[in-house]
């Protein structure tokens, strides 16, 4: 009758979770300046991009959408949001410019997917490409770079109390997310949505709205990233956020084997973004060509999915 | 008494298939009526009817003498009937709380503006719908795929509580289901039952539409040919009923004052 530690269920929900501890550790020891101040501010700076957008990207899947745009829109938002600095606009205009676009994006995405019920793989797929090339179209190709408002870069450069803003951001983020999804209707109803759309249906929630909703989350968070994005890098080139995409769906997937297996959630989006962020960092550290990356990012993808799919819901639950 | 539920001369037509022929059902309350027929009967088109996923061609529908017309499952739900599908209609991997409450979820106010889910109060209530059914299950935060085929029945014969059903129409409930099951599932409908809801069951299985309906209507065509107690018959009285339309020689036939058409 001993009721023993499970460690196939801890390693089930946390196995993930403490390989990268383990990886933060291997590249403090590996990694020659990996723990350097500035480097690990690099570092945080990338986590919390990737953390952001994955959260949006998660609330998406959380209604059994794909939001394959949310990169594009970024950068997109990211050359609006850094021309009007440039020209000399109020940085309030420019922030509030950058996060209307990416809302509008995922309205977008939203109507098509659920107005006109193209899936969302085929919908966002082609708004990435119209957003890419209003990215171009805005830019001419070029970056927009310069001597811009310090007021404008302190929402990416600053910090409160010795805090980098972007943590703060990033954690004011991923408070809201768990708060939606955990404490209130509107996200038991996105969950719920995600799980079984025709149940939820037939109990009086409004699918069509949870999933509308789910993507202009996503949109929203790429135009949050667009302003964090410009004004952290003091530049807005036209695939400023490209590499962005993988990048935060790793994330989220990885972060899907942890914490509660299967499904996209916060702690475990925050800890793949982390995990991801570091591993670019530490690979480059270590002298790997950058192609290394690529390899292990589809890796990862491919592993996650397979672990948080079968085995750790197995190992989880004992199904 | 009023019925609960009557259907006066109810026809539905896909097309130019005829898939109910004008058909009279009352459902009294507190009884559980048995819905029999063989494949293409109409029982199923019925059920659609009744449970607002179609309306009806033709024919009225009164609940509790007032005439309804559901334009939706929801609005059905809303009245207090509520319709039990085969595949239940359950998100196995939420916890059952979640699965009872979907839709008509409980809130408390934080800090006087913020309305949030009161999961406490959830769980002590999905506790208490599966206890009405004497279903006891100490942790409603597990997920649902962890539970047995009679206990997921259960779970959605709670969320069917929550709405305040009183009105349950389950659709072959025992289908899918092995000697056990099927036996836990009997017992719900009579606990559901004696908890003051009214049955409709949709079932193939003689036996098991015996043992616990107090009612049957038997449908053929589109037709109703039959519809009398279930007292006094045996299985394969209603089997015989069901193929032949009448009982086999020898026994009562089913009284010409209560409706058989």
């Amino acid at each position: 009758m001993s009721a023993g530690f499970d460690w196939g269920r801890f390693l089930a929900t946390y196995g993930t979770a403490l390989a990268a501890v383990i990886l933060f550790g291997f590249f403090a020891v590996a990694a020659s300046n990996f723990l350097n101040p500035v480097n690990l501010l690099n570092v945080l700076k990338q986590v919390s991009f990737l953390a952001i957008l994955g959260l949006g990207f998660g609330l998406a899947l959380t209604t059994a959408e794909l939001d394959l745009s949310f990169a594009n829109v970024c950068s997109f938002a990211a050359v609006v949001v850094g021309g009007l600095i440039h020209h000399g606009y109020p940085p309030a205009v420019a922030v509030a410019a950058g996060l209307l676009v990416g809302l509008m994006a995922g309205t977008l995405n939203g109507l098509l997917v659920t107005r006109l019920k193209i899936p969302s793989l085929i919908a966002t797929l082609a708004t990435a490409a119209v957003a890419n090339g209003c990215a171009f179209a805005v830019t001419g190709g070029i970056a927009f770079v310069g001597r811009w408002n310090p007021d404008f870069l302190a929402l990416g450069r600053g910090s409160l109390l010795g805090v980098p803003v972007l943590i703060l951001w990033t954690a004011a983020a991923a408070l809201l997310v768990l708060f939606v999804l955990k404490q209130t209707r509107l996200g038991m109803d996105m969950v719920f949505t995600g799980e079984n759309d025709e149940a939820a249906r037939l109990a009086g929630i409004k699918v069509r709205r949870m999933k509308l909703l789910g993507l202009m989350f996503s949109g929203l968070a790429a135009g949050l990233v667009a302003v964090l994005l410009t004004a952290t890098l003091n530049t807005a080139a036209p695939n400023i956020a490209a590499d962005y995409l993988l990048h935060a769906i790793a994330a989220v997937l990885l972060g899907m084997t942890m914490f509660e297996p299967g499904r996209a959630n916060v702690p475990g989006t925050v800890v793949g973004a982390a995990t991801i962020g570091m591993l670019g960092n530490g690979l480059v550290l270590m002298g790997a060509p950058y192609y290394v990356q690529d390899i292990m990012l589809g890796v990862i993808i491919v592993a996650s999915v397979a672990l948080s799919a079968s085995t750790l819901k197995k190992a989880a639950f004992g199904l | 008494m009023t019925p609960l539920l009557r259907l006066i001369g109810v026809k539905k037509r896909y097309g130019a298939v005829e898939a109910l022929s004008g058909v009279d059902l009352d459902v009294q309350q507190g009884e559980v009526l048995a819905i029999c027929g063989d494949n293409g009967a109409g029982k199923s088109t019925l059920i659609r009817v009744v449970s607002g996923a179609h309306e009806p061609s033709e024919g009225r529908i009164e609940l509790e003498g007032r005439p309804v017309a559901f334009a939706s499952p929801l609005e059905a739900l809303k009245a207090g009937v509520a319709t039990i599908y085969q595949d239940l209609a359950l998100a196995p991997r939420l916890p059952i709380w979640q699965n009872v409450f979907v839709g008509a979820a409980l809130t408390r106010r934080l800090l006087g503006f913020l309305r949030v889910l009161d999961k406490r109060r959830m769980m002590a209530e999905a506790r208490k719908y599966l206890a009405r059914l004497k279903i006891d299950i100490a942790d409603t935060g597990r997920p649902v795929e962890r539970l047995s085929g009679g206990q997921r029945q259960a779970v959605a014969i709670a969320r069917a509580l929550r709405w305040n059903a009183r009105l349950v129409i389950m659709d072959e409930p025992t289908a899918a289901l092995g000697p056990a099951e099927s036996r836990q599932v009997l017992d719900l409908i009579r606990e559901l039952n004696r908890s003051g809801a009214s049955v409709i069951l949709i079932s193939h299985n003689m036996a098991q539409v015996v043992e616990v309906a107090t009612r049957v209507a038997v449908l053929k065509s589109g037709r109703k040919i039959a519809d009398r107690p279930v007292e006094g018959l045996s299985a394969d009285d209603l089997a015989h009923l069901v193929m032949v339309g009448q009982l086999p020689q020898g026994r009562p036939q089913p009284k010409a004052a209560h409706g058989a058409a």
